[in-house]
This record gives C-alpha cells, sequence and structure tokens, in this order.
C-alpha cells in the first residue's frame, strides 16, 4: 500500500483503552491530591472542569489557516490553538481582574473571563469579515454545509471557483463567540482555583502577611493558568488536526476525545500546580 | 468620579496605544511575510517560481509576539525595579527586544531559504540586509506601544497581574487579532495580486504568487506598503477595539449591579456587534451576488 492510498488512522471515535488509561490516571492525581494535598482537592477539580471547557471551546472556533489566507477555505487565517489563547487569554486578563475585587464571587469571575474571551472573538470575527467583504469583495461561504445551521442561508453558490469557501458564515461567527466564552471561563476558573490554594498556603511557607505574598499567588496562579491554557489549546488543536469551520465542521463531532485528553492532561499539571506548595 | 475619569481617559489612551500596535504588528508580519500566506512563499519555489520575498515564518505571529513583548515587558519591569524613568526602561527594553527579534529574523529567512536549495531559490545578501531592520523598527513600533499599554493597565487601572505576565497575555494576544485580521489581504489580495478580484485564489494557482514589480522583482517592503493601506489598520483596528472595548465595559460598569454591569455590558458588546456581522454578511450576498446560480450548483 502506498501512502497515497492509506486510510488516515485518526477516526473521528474513543480509542477504549487510552480512555481507560487516561481515566486512571485522571483517578490517581485526584487520590494523590486527596492524600497529600486534601485542602487543594476541590482546586484541581475545578482545574479539571476548567480544562475541559479550554477543550470543548477550541473545536467552535472557525479557524482556516494557510488556505483561509487565499480565500481558499473558509475560517480564521491563523492557527487554532493560538487564536483560541489569544481569546482565553483576554479572557484571563478580564477573570483576573474581576477576581482582584474582593467583593465578588466566583460566578462573576468566571463570567467576566468568559465575556472577556467572547468579546475578543466577536471584534475579530466581524474584522475578518470587513476584509473579506470590503477588502476583497469575497461573500462569505461554508464549504461544509449547504446551508447556513442558524439563517438557513444557501452556501454552495456563493462559493468562488476551485475553493472550498470563504470567509465566516453567520454560524461560523457564533460558534467563535462561544469558542472564546468557553475558553475564557475556562482559563479564568483553573487561574481562579489556583489562586486561592496559593493565598492560602503562600504566607504560612514565607511566612509573611496574606497581603505580602499576594502578588507572587497571583503570579504564580496567572503563569500557571496561562500555561495550562496552552497545553489544553495544543491538545485539541491536535484533534482538530488542522482547520475548522465551527460547530457544524463534521470535525466537530471528534471534540469527546479532546475532552479526555484535556481532562487527564489537566489533572496531572493541575497536581504539580497543587504539590509546589505541599513540598 | 475622578477615578472614573482618569479611567475613561486611560482606557481611550490604552485603545489608541493597541491600534497602533495592530497596525504595526500585521505590516512587519507582512513585510516579514510570517503570517499564514507565507506558506505560498514556501511552496512557490518548489512549484518553479523563484522569488525575492522575505520568509521568517518558523513561528505563527501570537507566540513570536508574545515572546518579544514578554521580554520587553520583563526587562522594564527590573528596569523599573532599579528606579529607572518608565518611559526610559520601556523604550530601552522595547529596542533590547528588538534585537532579539532580529536575531529571530534574521537565522529564521536564512533556515527557511536555505532549505529550499535544492529548488535553486538562491538566499540574497541584499534581502537581508533591506528588509531585516525595516521589520526590526516596525516591531519596535508594535512591542513599545503593547508594554507601554500593558504599563497604564498596571499602574493607572490596577490590573492584578504584574507586567511580564500582561505581556504575555497581551502579546498573545495582539499576534492572534494581527495575523487573523491582516493575513487574507496579504496572502489573497497582494500575493494573488493578478487573481481575480472579489474570488478566492483556485486550488490550483498555489504558489504561484507575484513575483515582479512595476520595475523589476518585488521586494517585501513592498508588500508592506500595499497592505498598510488596508490590513494594517484593519488589524489595529481590530486589537484597538478589543483593548478598548475590554477596559471601557469594567471601568464605567464594574460597580453596577454588583459587578454583573460589565458582565452585561459585556453581552449587549457582543450582540452589537453579531448583528452588525449578520448584517455585512447579508450586504455582501445581496450586492455581490452568486458565483453561479442555484440550479447550476444543484446539477
Amino acid at each position: 500500500m502506498t501512502a497515497i492510498a492509506a486510510k488516515s488512522t485518526a477516526s473521528e471515535g474513543i480509542n477504549p483503552v487510552a480512555s481507560v488509561i487516561g481515566i486512571v490516571i485522571i483517578i490517581a492525581a485526584v487520590a494523590i491530591t486527596a492524600v497529600v494535598a486534601n485542602f487543594a482537592l476541590a482546586a484541581l477539580i475545578g482545574v479539571i472542569i476548567g480544562g475541559l471547557l479550554i477543550g470543548f471551546g477550541v473545536h467552535f472556533v472557525p479557524v482556516g489557516g494557510a488556505p483561509a489566507a487565499m480565500g481558499q477555505s473558509p475560517g480564521i487565517a491563523t492557527g487554532v490553538a493560538m487564536l483560541a489563547a489569544g481569546a482565553g487569554l483576554a479572557g484571563l486578563f478580564g477573570g483576573a481582574w474581576a477576581a482582584a475585587n474582593p467583593e465578588f464571587g466566583i460566578a462573576i469571575v468566571i463570567a467576566a473571563g468568559a465575556i472577556g474571551g467572547g468579546l475578543l472573538m466577536a471584534v475579530t470575527c466581524l474584522m475578518v469579515n470587513v476584509v473579506y467583504i470590503f477588502g476583497m469583495g469575497i461573500p462569505a461561504a461554508s464549504g461544509k454545509v449547504a446551508k447556513d445551521p442558524i439563517t438557513g442561508d444557501s452556501q454552495a453558490e456563493y462559493k468562488s471557483q476551485g475553493t472550498e469557501g470563504h470567509g465566516l458564515p453567520f454560524v461560523s461567527y457564533v460558534g467563535g463567540v462561544i469558542g472564546g466564552m468557553l475558553g475564557g471561563a475556562g482559563g479564568t476558573l483553573i487561574y481562579y482555583e489556583l489562586l486561592q490554594v496559593y493565598a492560602a498556603r503562600l504566607p504560612e511557607i514565607f511566612g509573611a502577611t496574606a497581603e505580602g505574598v499576594l502578588p507572587v499567588a497571583i503570579s504564580l496562579a496567572g503563569i500557571f493558568a496561562v500555561g495550562m491554557f496552552l497545553m489544553n489549546a495544543v491538545l485539541a488543536a491536535y484533534n482538530i488536526t488542522g482547520t475548522i469551520e465551527g460547530p457544524h465542521d463534521p470535525k466537530f463531532k471528534r471534540f469527546p476525545r479532546a475532552v479526555i485528553g484535556c481532562a487527564v492532561a489537566s489533572a496531572v499539571a493541575g497536581l504539580f500546580a497543587v504539590l509546589i506548595v505541599v513540598v | 468620579m475622578e477615578s472614573v475619569l482618569l479611567g475613561i481617559g486611560v482606557t481611550a489612551l490604552a485603545g489608541a496605544l493597541a491600534t497602533v500596535a495592530g497596525a504595526a504588528e500585521d505590516t512587519e508580519s507582512n513585510i516579514g511575510s510570517q503570517g499564514d500566506p507565507n506558506s505560498q512563499v514556501q511552496l512557490a519555489p518548489q512549484m518553479g517560481y523563484i522569488h525575492r520575498i522575505y520568509n521568517k515564518a518558523v513561528s505563527g505571529e501570537p507566540p513570536a509576539y508574545g515572546l518579544w513583548v514578554t521580554i520587553s515587558a520583563g526587562v522594564a519591569w527590573a528596569f523599573m525595579i532599579t528606579g529607572m524613568n518608565p518611559v526610559l526602561a520601556i523604550v530601552i527594553a522595547s529596542a533590547l527586544a528588538v534585537f532579539v527579534q532580529g536575531v529571530y529574523a534574521t537565522t529564521a529567512y536564512l533556515g527557511r531559504t536555505a532549505s529550499l536549495a535544492k529548488f535553486e531559490q538562491p538566499v540574497y545578501i541584499d534581502v537581508i540586509k533591506s528588509v531585516t531592520t525595516v521589520t526590526m523598527a516596525h516591531a519596535f513600533v508594535a512591542i513599545f506601544t503593547t508594554v507601554a499599554m500593558c504599563y497604564l493597565l498596571v499602574e493607572a487601572l490596577g490590573h492584578p497581574f504584574p507586567l511580564p505576565l500582561l505581556g504575555i497575555v497581551w502579546g498573545i494576544a495582539l499576534g492572534a487579532a494581527g495575523s487573523a485580521t491582516g493575513n487574507p489581504f496579504y496572502g489573497k489580495e497582494r500575493q494573488y495580486q493578478t487573481q481575480n478580484f472579489g474570488a478566492g485564489v483556485p486550488i490550483s494557482a498555489s504558489g504561484n504568487i507575484v513575483r515582479y514589480a512595476e520595475a523589476g522583482q518585488r521586494s517585501s517592503l513592498d508588500n508592506g506598503w500595499f497592505t498598510a493601506k488596508l490590513g494594517g489598520p484593519a488589524s489595529g483596528v481590530c486589537f484597538g477595539l478589543i483593548v478598548f472595548l475590554e477596559l471601557w465595559r469594567t471601568v464605567l460598569f464594574e460597580s453596577v449591579a454588583g459587578g454583573w454591569g460589565a458582565i452585561i455590558a459585556g453581552v449587549v458588546i457582543i450582540l452589537i456587534f453579531m448583528i452588525i456581522d449578520r448584517y455585512i454578511e447579508v450586504w455582501a450576498r445581496k450586492n455581490y451576488g452568486p458565483y453561479v446560480k442555484a440550479e447550476e450548483v444543484s446539477a
């Protein structure tokens, strides 16, 4: 069999053996935390949920990569992981700002992160369509569906010859905003949970006041949140393999696999993030 | 009231800095051909089209700008701790970060172009000399304005993140906004200027980029001149709006309804953008019309 004739081994389904191994790793990470750092158990669960949200959210973001830069395929002309990271980190910025206000509870903090990520995607997706429509004279058209699932607009006749579509049909726009919101919420949840752990434990470790170590706690939680965000975004991007139009793209159905992968990676990374204030 | 007024003023200034940063970032990446259209610059010699376009895409724009802005923010932060004037610290730190960008650009051009030796693509030393410094100048503008914006967020608006961490966040966001908005204009409208206006580039034309100018071969500097007309400003507006609206809704509405005011304002802004997007999508379909009739598609 030649390389051309060979079919891709990347399937849409879930590998049961790998999934069981992953779940065992998650249980092990949670068990270690329960024994060694019981005070951080809830935080670790929060970190895992945050990772899930990021991994799931990345699948909504319409990314066309290099072909989109030539108007050859729909989506935003950049990489999956990087665009998701941009949105998620903008969300983290808003969430961290809200978290600095002691009057605000976790619901406002997470919502602030979600809106920050959604806002970046709303502005970016609009400007992408502005450049396509007013700069290049090209209307939006999907290559994956005959009709836009939200508006019902037919797509095929608006695809220019020799391309798979271009720009951002409305369903892709909505997908981008949802993806940005999920990413922003997930990144902020990771930050918030780790901040609670560090703010509680660091004063004892350093022998300093809570106010004195707060900048260190914020910096540590922030850098771990950024790192875990990138880790989960890249994992999800590997699952997508290249480009995706949004929630209507057949590749979207792969998300359960990424959700399991992101949960495992977040559990292990979260364990290490917690252990630094135990040892 | 005074703090709100100060906050609005700082928000406006930060938005203006972000707008300049976005425009400079996109122009820099187009001159250096760092965005996704670079795939065509790399592909062209393999299809037999030898060119003099700069080629430094060994990394996407978001991680590259994440690195450069963070280096500048970190160094500026260290300088300020020693008591240096903040403006001077940011200028010197941005200059140092630009040297890293220059080394990155030079090695990336040499590495990527040398890898095309088997396709007889030469490495042009005069291209390195003339283009690298121009990308460095644009990178300086983008890095300086972004770090200055981050400094305002910390010092004037009281964001809890330290300056280097804000550098990572907004450096990556800058690259994401700039590449998303500016790439299609550079890729389709400039590299494939000979293709039909108002249509995507047929996949069969891949690699056949425009290589000649009015006189002689096209230079990457001309690409910066061209994209600075729309791709650059559009990227600037994109990043400027992101920063401005994110700060504006927080500064003005955070104290309303126990913190939910800023969230509601954000939702309203997102819905407004969504309506505008739908309007221009319908406008384009009506005014440009379909490429082929619906019956032909189904046939």
